[in-house]
């Protein structure tokens, strides 16, 4: 089902463009959103999730039209947001921040209950009576992921949420994403492309405040298919090459002498886009 | 009676299972299942376990349930419902330190009022007051002072009139706070009132004008433009002024009524993080 459907988004702040003519759709399931820093993903995401509006462009969100007051109240009452640095009342108990969320939602019936289920969605029922200060940054990560969870809303949207997270973190994080993602849409917004491999069903790219891809994570590696190459050597002109663990250089571009050609990685298509887009940003 | 020769008749137990016991009833049940282990025993045979682990986790959630604090406790008791007072609890005007500061300002402002005596009117209090609410208001909404404040902003409850709330309260807790100031220098008469009417035509003038001019900007003029006007009016030896004459303080309830008149044709403003400017905002000078 289509949640999300954008056309010739654009916004300017002051003199910079932060997104230049956006256009997208999201459907059920995860959806990753991948680009460089100043990319403008955020802005997307704020714009998506309602804080802020766009300059131009039609905007849909579960059937309504976040453009008026009646269209965003209907959206923010199906919406889960996890900004990108989400702020806490610190002298507030983790059961105690979600339970202001969960009033800001308009919960009222059974209000307690929600914030109990949440808090075992997330894995901190053995937290809630825990000072937010006292918490741990990936429990606050998961905390903002419960305020978001409030309400079981039809979309999520997450803000780079596992940036500060140690491996192990990340790695509860993603299999609670993908767990989220079930029978709803999720926009996960991030740098890893780890994260997208592992639990995203599509991937869009941004870049320079505009969309470079929209589609499945394979066919975004598939970019790259006939010009990922390990060797010996690292390559001359190459777009992007590095030594890895064995040694070997692994190489993006044409092929250096002795190398042979590998299967590529999403990372791969990512790079090589991104550095494709760059190329022609900088010809033009 | 004992609870030995004494138990819950079955029909009896069998409602309160089914959660239908009404009070007085379900009061007296309740007290005999806390001394009476047999009787405990039948209505744990009545009762599916998924039932009773729920009602544990009722239980656990109230537990957990945030205790209101003191502000909190006291809305409650003033009559403000449960969740507004909730919503109230975490306003930075109302917490202990800021309404300390209000009062030991206010202390400094009489001792000055009553130092004055020359002075037939107590300007210290009357030109200080009206800027507490204003300031108090400031420190209460946006993004620098309430860290979920984007949260806040994109959840169903109207921003707005969740500003009017915290609003609402700031003034009345500074509002009480002046009153008893003012009770204190009796020897002005009606005139030490006087701050009331700016106190609000300077708050509603700030919020209304901050979807243009943004959070901090907005008091910060409002707040200079009041003492401007006090330096041009104030008689320097008897601290006699328009502003705190009868056509003075018309002028300016009529003023807060026009700024109350704008604040409600900007409304919508609030409603995004648009109002507070782009530049201005934070999370959007943090990253684009």
């Amino acid at each position: 089902m289509t949640t999300v459907r954008a056309e010739g988004l654009s916004l300017r702040f002051g003199r910079t463009t932060a997104l230049e003519d956006v256009s997208l759709t999201l459907h059920d399931g995860v959806t990753g959103l991948l680009g460089p820093n100043g990319a403008g993903k955020t802005t997307l995401l704020r714009i998506l999730a309602t804080a802020i509006p766009a300059d131009a462009g039609q905007l849909r969100i579960l059937g309504a039209d976040p453009g008026n007051a009646a269209g965003r109240l209907a959206v923010r009452r199906r919406l889960g947001y996890l900004p990108q640095n989400p702020g806490f009342h610190q002298h507030f108990t983790a059961f105690e921040f979600l339970d202001y969320i969960a009033i800001l939602k308009e919960i009222v019936d059974g209000r307690h209950d929600e914030v109990r289920r949440v808090l075992h969605a997330v894995g901190l029922d053995d937290q809630r009576g825990k000072k937010i200060k006292a918490l741990s940054g990936g429990m606050r990560q998961r905390v903002g992921l419960a305020a978001a969870l409030l309400d079981d809303p039809a979309l999520m949207i997450l803000d780079e949420p596992t940036v500060g997270l140690d491996p192990e973190q990340r790695l509860r994080f993603r299999e609670l994403i993908a767990q989220i993602g079930e029978g709803r849409t999720v926009l996960l917004s991030t740098h890893q492309t780890e994260d997208v491999s592992t639990v995203c069903q599509r991937v869009l790219v941004l870049n320079q405040g505009q969309i470079r891809f929209e589609g499945e994570p394979v066919a975004l590696a598939g970019l790259a298919r006939g010009r990922v190459w390990t060797g010996p050597a690292r390559a001359e002109g190459a777009l992007a090459a590095w030594r890895t663990g064995n040694g070997d250089y692994h190489n993006i571009g044409d092929p250096p002498t002795g190398a042979r050609l590998v299967e590529p990685s999403i990372e791969d298509g990512y790079l090589m886009l991104i550095d494709a887009a760059s190329l022609a940003g900088s010809a033009a | 009676m004992s609870t030995d020769d004494w138990h819950v008749a079955d029909e009896d137990l069998r409602a309160y299972a089914d959660g239908a016991a009404r009070p007085p009833w379900r009061w007296s049940t309740e007290a005999h299942l806390g001394t009476c282990p047999h009787c405990r025993e039948r209505l744990a045979q009545r009762v599916a376990p998924a039932a009773v682990r729920a009602g544990w986790e009722r239980l656990d959630a109230e537990l957990d349930a945030a205790r209101p604090g003191l502000v909190e406790a006291l809305l409650v008791r003033l009559g403000v419902a449960a969740h507004t007072a909730r919503l109230l609890a975490c306003t930075p005007g109302l917490r202990r330190s800021w309404l300390a500061a209000v009062g030991f300002t206010l202390a400094v402002a009489m001792a000055a009022a009553h130092l004055a005596g020359s002075m037939t009117v107590p300007i210290p209090l009357l030109a200080i007051a009206p800027l507490l609410p204003l300031i108090g208001v400031a420190i209460s909404f946006g993004p620098r002072v309430d860290p979920s404040y984007e949260l806040a902003v994109v959840a169903p409850l109207h921003t707005f009139r969740l500003l009017l709330l915290r609003c609402a309260a700031v003034l009345s807790a500074t509002t009480a706070l002046t009153g008893v100031a003012s009770i204190a220098v009796p020897e002005y008469g009606p005139v030490v009132l006087g701050w009331l009417a700016p106190s609000l035509a300077l708050t509603l003038l700030s919020l209304a004008l901050m979807p243009r001019f943004g959070p901090v900007t907005a008091p910060l003029a409002v707040g200079f433009g009041w003492l401007a006007l006090l330096a041009a009016t104030v008689h320097p030896l008897t601290g006699e002024s328009v502003l705190f004459t009868a056509p003075g303080q018309a002028g300016l309830t009529a003023a807060a009524a026009v700024a109350a008149l704008a604040l409600w044709n900007v409304r919508a403003a609030f409603d995004t993080t648009h109002h507070l400017g782009r530049v201005a905002d934070p999370s959007t000078r943090r990253t684009i």
